[in-house]
């Protein structure tokens, strides 16, 4: 098992309604894994919103597997002006 | 009291013009065309009738005549640094003293600024408080780009509008606060959306963008000219208690529809429908304007390939690299 924290950040923050969680995953769950658990913890609240993903402070544009103690953002797009 | 040099040059005969600074001081910027006394203790410093203090950046002698009362004192803005700017390049650049002082500013990064053109895409709640801090930064002319009226709604987080304002352009209101803060600089203002036919052309000689829009569409469309014409741009957006900030396309780094490709324009709110406070859009579009500075006068610490997560609730930001 691997253990990793997500920030949580504007319309993820909302949906889940906490800054921080930590989750306990089997090994080789992939950021793309990781992103359907969030949307199912969510219900609907994300379901038209697109997040893109950093890991360790990197912007990911690829599917990666995760590791123990990564941290992990979702970006969600906002446009708000 | 303060006197700046341009004012002083025509006045030099009217005062005893008192050097405060130290040997080598001195000797790196001689106040060249003023004839002083040098001061190395109090008795110089209070001659009789009037006088003007030079020390190195002009915030000494302020201080220093306001602590120690001296009499018919003035404080030479900007300093001997003001003043040999002024006697070298004939150019004045005292008001901006507070920030040539600073090393990563100086004279020359004051100078790149005057020369600079920035253009500000949306004058809503992000585009107020960019437009406003550019200004009184010292740019030399700004370009405001918004077709959109003054709205009552609008009072309580745009801080160039007033109650006068409402119905009226945005961009004629703003420039007229614009002016106000700084006659010298020049504001242009084009009363259009920025759509893909004109956007080329408005945004062409332009040195940045500031994307101060608050839509999905616009925001991709203004990244699409900013890579075409290799400008950079100065993204910032607003969510409830939070923002983004990101400088992007320059020499190649990400742009906005690399952050966010294949967004369609469903389910993200805008500040009409997830609502907002003031102070949000001042804390953003500053960010946005300090990073629109640090990019023309070339500091290398920035958020070019970074994007700026910033939630004003908890006060976390994260700083991801793109």
């Amino acid at each position: 098992m691997i253990n990793v924290k997500v920030k949580c950040f504007s319309q993820v923050k909302y949906a889940l309604g906490v800054d921080v969680l930590t989750f306990e995953l089997n090994e080789n769950t992939t950021s793309i894994d990781l992103e359907k658990i969030i949307r199912k913890k969510a219900g609907k609240k994300l379901n038209n919103v697109s997040l893109r993903i950093a890991i360790n402070l990197k912007y990911q544009k690829k599917e990666i597997t995760l590791q123990d103690g990564d941290e992990v953002v979702f970006i969600p797009p906002v446009q708000g002006g | 009291m303060i006197i700046t040099p341009e004012i002083l040059n025509k006045q030099k005969n009217d005062f005893t013009i008192i050097d405060i600074r130290s040997d080598e001081e001195r000797q790196n910027f001689p106040l060249l065309g003023l004839d002083t006394i040098l001061s190395s203790n109090d008795k110089s410093i209070n001659v009789a009738g009037k006088k003007v203090l030079v020390c190195q950046f002009g915030i000494v002698t302020e201080g220093m005549i306001i602590e120690e009362k001296i009499n018919n004192a003035f404080s030479l803005l900007g300093g001997a640094q003001a003043w040999v700017e002024y006697y070298n390049e004939n150019e004045d650049l005292s008001r901006w003293a507070r920030q040539t002082v600073l090393p990563e500013i100086g004279i020359e990064g004051q100078k790149k600024l005057l020369n600079s053109q920035v253009s500000i895409i949306g004058m809503g709640g992000l585009g107020c408080p960019v437009a406003q801090s550019l200004v009184m930064a010292g740019i030399g002319k700004i370009k405001l780009i918004d077709n959109d009226f003054v709205s009552i709604s609008n009072l309580h987080r745009q801080p160039l509008y007033s109650f006068e304002d409402v119905n009226k352009k945005k961009i004629l209101a703003a420039k007229s606060k614009l002016k106000a803060l700084n006659p010298e600089v020049t504001i242009e203002t084009d009363d259009v959306f920025l759509n893909d036919k004109n956007g080329e052309e408005l945004l062409l000689k332009t040195d940045v963008i500031i994307d101060a829009t608050d839509n999905v569409k616009s925001r991709q469309r203004i990244d699409k000219i900013s890579k075409k014409l290799k400008i950079p741009t100065v993204y910032g957006a607003l969510f409830r208690f939070e923002g983004q900030v990101s400088i992007l396309n320059v020499n190649g780094s990400a742009g906005y529809n690399e952050l966010f490709p294949n967004l369609n324009n469903n389910g993200e709110d805008s500040c009409a429908d997830a609502g907002m406070l003031s102070m949000l859009p001042a804390i953003i579009g500053n960010i946005q304007a300090l990073e629109a500075i640090k990019l023309i006068v070339g500091i290398n610490k920035n958020l070019i390939g970074k994007l700026l997560m910033y939630d004003g609730m908890s006060h976390r930001t994260e700083v991801i690299e793109l």
